[in-house]
């Protein structure tokens, strides 16, 4: 009997232990597959390179951070680095915020003052967006940059909210212990009676550092009477803190998620019914200001339009200062305008319209089906489950942001295209009124000072075309003469816009956009400087998709004859008065008055610029209409209505819900039925393995096109070069017969490295900060959203950014980068627009490669996203944008084309030119982005000469692996694969098992299209050749080889696998002695 | 046969626990075309020879006696093989799950298969977990 007990006992403990070994082995399989995410999140190094190093083999030697950044030791210098970020982002927010307006000497208000601060975003603040680029970790409060000295991180941690099913938690997942700094602040006394309620509020008006829009949309803002409800006598501390009342509105933006047209919470009494308007207890705190002080201060939060029509037009509301969403330390920025230190000198991102539901766009935004995508679209929703059958029509063409409402503004005044009708008028009543639609125009800000610009002398035109190529060059530089007129010293932005010659029933042209800028230093009163603003006339041509190019092609930019008129001033609006005043337009018919001096006109005809120069790329490319499918009318003519100034009423756009297809091609292109593999071609010629000795630390360096890298291409596999183009990030798979080794090498975002300092990817690096070290807690996204850097129109600050995102990322141990985000802002209610600059593609193309050649610097390749046309988040993955061609190439794909071809940064020995890019969810009318061969081949690298990683977001199209190789796109974003070649596999991996038209992915599947292999060889080349150009040379010699290191939770897993496993072979063991043991009693 | 103890109880309940598991598992993989695991039929195929190895062993307690070394070896088999199916499904469905509570909360058919996936793995670990007190736990009544 005892025999019998003791066998149970033992039979039972040996399968627990079986249990806890298989538990152990299935959770180190897991934590193997996803090491380098554990890593990240964890601090720990679970692999690494492994070299000798020595005179014959160096390493570190190409990209290391500026000395102020390291120790005697060589060792980084957390403190210099964190000091460094605060002091930037301080910079960025100061010269990015935008005063709009500011009476009775409101500001700045000087240090010492008494002040009140109203709405909970004044108290939990708003720093960064939900997902995308985040605020993470320790930051210093806007009250703490109004009243403090000294940080206080170890109580300021930022906290982000996630999606649905997630809780919130902090961004940073442990407490602050490091280091604290000292900070000149505003030198406010606060009112602490509001402090203190408006904490009480916070746990009912549960806010986050990091939060979502909403298609249902509430602010969360308590109401008076739940103030009161708090504290009934808080008035009585108005008396002791008004010398100003400063009231915080703020508006979140975010990844996945959308503002919808009507979208607003019940009960709230939103001004216009939509949810940038002012909500009622918005409003009352704007009455409850008023109480409280004769100085009424607003700060606006936000990345996008915000109808405050009614602060403006209200005498009592003194001073409105847009603040964007400015990052961990930006209050300190804002602080320093508010108290004077800093005169503010940003200018917006965006026109700010009196109601967003104005903008011809926003007719057609949302959530729009076929009304036949059931049994017509049979492609699934990939891996990540997306909808099938969403579109926008984008029938407002080119006329987006101030484009529409500055070019309608122009042809009321002129008289022309029945602009003045009532089709598309909100504010306005009767006839569509530029006062009354518009609130403050793209570009504008105020100082505390005042400029006066003139265009001085003629501009210097430079215009050639390279004989060879037919590659033109064709640039205006301004001479801008800026002097402060005003009694206080700043610095002003100086913009250039331009207006192209338009004839009704021509080319659509804008009556003004903006052609190029660059920011003033800081001048004292009376003082001028001379700036000048180097104008590529290429960006006002005209795209004509009707234009024949005599070759049987259609469609190119065109330059027509006539006058051209370029324009500096204080925002769009104000050049574009500049350039009616130049015109002698009736000025009583215009919104402000214009100053011709500020115009300059220069006739163009055929002998100066050619109408087709621009028909040749820069790269000697002959352009031609490459979109063709971007447009609906392209499969079913005539169902859509493009808007034309020709007919502003007649052509407003309607909306177009529920279209229904019809046309078979443009339903095969829906399904992803893009490219037929091949089984049969000769790929005999088509070279793979063939050994040349060359390895990849040898590339570093090397000329795109030098025969080097066919060697090195040939070296390969093509079961290597597969796998390069399968999986391309964060871990990216190596190749052994080129010396490469798996790396995780890319991650998020635009405002920052998404890897803490204590968690490198590369922590052998000689400057690598410690795990020990007391900061290595700190994320390093910290930097505003993207619509605060565009708002600075300053060149070299935007380049600064940049440049210390490089030094981040060798801090980090990440060499490519997925940003910044790069779309242009369609209209407000894009969830997204906080990770995009702007609308303007100008503004948007120079912010982002200024970021990129100033990363590069430091061997950080930038990749913006997401190319392209990711015009809203809802339905964001595979959601169809129709447009014209015209409007895709002079809007969206501008601001790409301005950043990738880098023409600034160009010298004759060196093409400058971003690294990387990651491709849209969304398609390009019919047909996905990334298996677009017109936007990926054509446009991309044959006209733009891009060179680099073009990685898909993540799990996109997975379906289409022949159509996206066959595109251009160099790789798929697979993050969470990892263990190359082992456990994960072509074959075996889950993301390509679902071909929508060839077998699963297998290493045979290519074996038989030459088309493909060659395509891969290309992407291939591209893919390393980034690689190549970045820090991550910096780690490779001829010894280099990979090694695995030991971790905390690799040491657990497995101490976990042997106890258990020895524990259930003794168990087995005992069970096994008891049970001969019975036999024998037996 | 002898009547069933608590313990063989256990192992009919562990077999049926490990078969609709399994089931779930297929379920999850057949949902949609975007989220079928690798090597489906493999861990199926796991789940329900750990399913006929539950009552393996009760037929051999019943043969043999309570305890018998066929038996054990077939009920320590179950929870490996058990735990097979759970883990080859688990590793495929991480990155599912991870963007299911971050950037892709709207995917509609992936909360789906999250569910059902949730369902399956429940079902095999309190499998497992049966098995482990049918350990100590005599199958059948020896004085039956």
């Amino acid at each position: 009997m005892l025999a019998k007990t003791k066998r149970g006992l033992w039979r039972g403990l040996a399968a627990l232990m079986v249990f806890v070994l298989c538990l152990s082995l299935t959770a180190g399989s897991i934590m193997e597959a996803n090491a380098g995410t554990i890593d990240t999140a964890l601090g720990t190094v679970s692999s690494g390179f492994v070299s000798e190093q020595n005179a014959g083999n160096p390493l570190y030697d190409k990209f290391s951070p500026p000395a102020e950044y390291l120790n005697a030791d060589g060792t980084g210098n957390s403190n210099a680095l964190i000091s460094a970020a605060i002091d930037l982002n301080r910079r960025e927010a100061a010269e990015g915020s935008v005063l709009l307006k500011n009476e009775n000497n409101a500001l700045p208000l000087s240090s010492g003052a008494n002040v009140t601060l109203l709405g909970i975003r004044s108290h939990s603040n708003l720093l960064g967006s939900s997902f995308g680029v985040k605020a993470q970790g320790a930051y210093i409060s806007l009250e703490q940059a109004l009243s403090q000295s000294k940080t206080d991180f170890a109580n300021t941690m930022a906290w982000s909210v996630g999606s649905r099913g997630a809780p919130p938690g902090p961004t940073v997942g442990a407490a602050w212990t490091g280091d604290e700094f000292d900070f000149e602040g505003a030198g406010y006394n606060l009112n602490q009676t509001m402090i203190d309620i408006y904490e009480k509020l916070g746990d009912t008006y549960v806010h986050y550092e990091n939060e979502p829009a909403a298609e249902v949309y509430d602010p969360g803002e308590p109401s008076i009477d739940e103030i009161a409800g708090v504290n009934s006598d808080y008035k009585s501390s108005f008396a002791q803190y008004g010398d100003a009342a400063i009231v915080v509105i703020a508006r979140p933006s975010c990844e996945q998620l959308d503002y919808l047209p009507g979208g607003v919470a019940d009960g709230l009494d939103f001004e216009h019914g939509e949810p940038f308007s002012l909500t009622k207890n918005e409003r009352d705190l704007i009455a409850l200001a008023k109480e409280c002080s004769d100085k009424v201060i607003v700060l606006v939060q936000s990345s996008a339009s915000v109808e405050i029509g009614s602060l403006k037009d209200d005498p009592d509301v003194d001073a409105i200062l847009w603040i964007g969403v400015p990052g961990c330390y930006g209050f300190l920025g804002v602080a320093d305008i508010l108290c004077g230190r800093v005169s503010p000198s940003g200018g917006l991102f965006d026109i700010f319209t009196a109601y967003n539901m104005s903008a011809p766009a926003m007719q057609n935004m949302g959530k729009m089906y076929y009304s036949n995508t059931e049994g017509t679209i049979t492609r699934t929703g990939g891996v990540l489950g997306f909808n099938p059958g969403a579109y926008a029509i984008e029938a407002e063409g080119i006329y987006v942001g101030y484009r529409y409402y500055e070019t309608r503004y122009y042809d009321c005044v002129a008289g022309t295209g029945g602009a003045d009708s009532s089709a598309g008028a909100y504010g306005s009543s009767g006839g569509w009124n530029y006062d009354d639609e518009v609130t403050y125009g793209f570009g504008y800000g105020l100082s505390y000072t005042t400029f006066d610009y003139a265009i001085e002398g003629e501009p210097r035109f430079e215009i050639s075309t390279d004989p060879e190529t037919g590659a033109p060059s064709a640039y205006a530089t301004f001479s801008v003469k800026v002097t402060n007129t005003g009694s206080a010293a700043g610095k002003t932005p100086v913009q250039i816009y331009g207006q192209a010659p338009y004839t009704p029933g021509g080319v659509e042209k804008p009556a003004i956009q903006l052609l190029n800028f660059e920011k003033s230093g800081v001048l004292a009163p009376g003082a001028s400087e001379t700036v000048e603003v180097k104008v590529d006339l290429q960006f006002i041509a005209s795209y004509d998709e009707s234009y024949d190019n005599g070759d049987g092609t259609k469609g190119t930019y065109i330059m027509d004859p006539g006058d051209y008129y370029f324009a500096v001033g204080n925002g769009a609006h104000d050049a574009l008065n500049a350039i009616m005043a130049a015109q002698g337009m009736d000025e009583s018919r215009m919104a402000g008055k214009g100053n011709a001096a500020q115009a300059y006109r220069r006739s163009i005809t055929e002998s100066f610029i050619s109408k087709t120069m621009f028909s040749v790329s820069k790269t000697g490319y002959k352009i031609s209409n490459q979109l063709p499918y971007a447009d609906w009318n392209f499969f079913q003519p005539g169902e859509v209505t493009y808007l034309t100034r020709a007919d502003w009423a007649g052509t407003f756009p309607k909306t177009y819900d529920n279209m229904t297809l019809t046309n078979q091609q443009l339903i095969d292109y829906l399904n992803g039925k893009i490219y037929e593999l091949r089984t049969s071609d000769d790929t005999s010629d088509i070279k793979w393995g063939v050994d040349s000795g060359i390895k990849i630390h040898e590339m570093y360096g090397v000329p795109y096109d030098d025969p080097k890298w066919d060697q090195l291409l040939d070296q390969l596999t093509l079961e290597e070069a597969m796998y390069i183009f399968s999986f391309g990030g964060p871990s990216i798979p190596g190749a052994d017969s080129i010396g490469a080794l798996e790396t995780y090498m890319t991650e998020n975002a635009g405002n920052g490295i998404a890897v803490n300092l204590n968690a490198s990817k590369d922590p052998d690096a000689p400057w690598a900060i410690p795990q020990s070290d007391t900061n290595g807690n700190w994320h390093p996204e910290v930097f505003a959203n993207a619509p605060m850097g565009a708002s600075t129109f300053n060149p070299e600050l935007m380049y600064e950014l940049g440049q210390f995102e490089g030094i981040e990322s060798l801090f980090t141990g990440i060499n490519i980068l997925w940003g910044p985000g790069l779309n242009t802002h369609r209209h407000a209610y894009n969830g997204r627009n906080g990770e995009y600059y702007s609308e303007d593609p100008v503004l948007s193309g120079v912010a982002a490669m200024e970021f990129a050649i100033g990363a590069l610097e430091y061997g950080l390749v930038a990749a913006p996203k997401h190319f392209a046309f990711n015009d809203q988040e809802s339905e964001r993955g595979g959601v169809s944008p129709w447009m014209t061609e015209q409007r895709a190439r002079e809007v969206e794909l501008r601001a790409y084309q301005i950043a990738f071809e880098a023409t600034k940064y160009d010298t004759d020995d060196y093409d400058a030119g971003m690294r990387g890019l990651m491709t849209s969810f969304s398609k390009i009318g019919a047909i996905e982005c990334t298996s677009s061969y017109g936007l990926m081949t054509e446009i991309l690298a044959n006209e733009w000469g891009f060179i680099g990683y073009a990685v898909t977001d993540i799990y996109d199209d997975v379906d289409l692996w022949t159509a996206v190789l066959n595109s251009g796109t160099t790789c798929f974003d697979t993050r969470g694969q990892e263990g190359f070649y082992k456990s994960t596999t072509l074959d075996s991996c889950f993301l390509f098992t679902n071909q929508m038209y060839s077998d699963p992915l297998n290493a045979h599947l290519i074996d038989g299209d030459a088309n493909l292999q060659l395509k891969l060889k290309d992407a291939v080349h591209k893919n390393i050749f980034a690689w190549s150009e970045s820090h991550l040379m910096n780690r490779y010699n001829a010894t280099t080889h990979f090694g695995s290191r030991m971790t905390w939770w690799r040491a657990t897993y497995m101490g976990l696998e042997i106890g258990s496993g020895v524990l259930a072979a003794a168990f087995v063991v005992l069970y096994v002695l008891s049970s001969t043991k019975k036999k024998e009693e037996k | 046969m002898k009547k069933l103890n608590v313990g063989g109880y256990f192992n009919i309940l562990a077999a049926i626990l490990g078969v609709v598991g399994t089931i779930l598992t297929i379920v999850s993989s057949t949902m949609s075309a975007d989220n079928t695991l690798a090597g489906l039929p493999m861990i199926a195929a796991a789940g329900i020879a750990g399913a006929v190895l539950c009552v393996l062993a009760v037929w051999t307690s019943g043969r043999f006696g309570n305890f018998d070394l066929i038996g054990s070896v077939s009920l320590l088999a179950a929870i490996g093989l058990f735990f097979y199916t759970f883990g080859a499904a688990v590793g495929q469905r991480v990155m599912m799950i991870a963007g299911l509570f971050s950037f892709n909360a709207g995917n509609t058919t992936g909360w789906s298969v999250f569910y059902v996936s949730v369902g399956a793995w429940a079902c095999l670990l309190v499998g497992c977990l049966v098995l482990i007190i049918s350990g100590f736990l005599r199958t059948v009544k020896e004085n039956a």
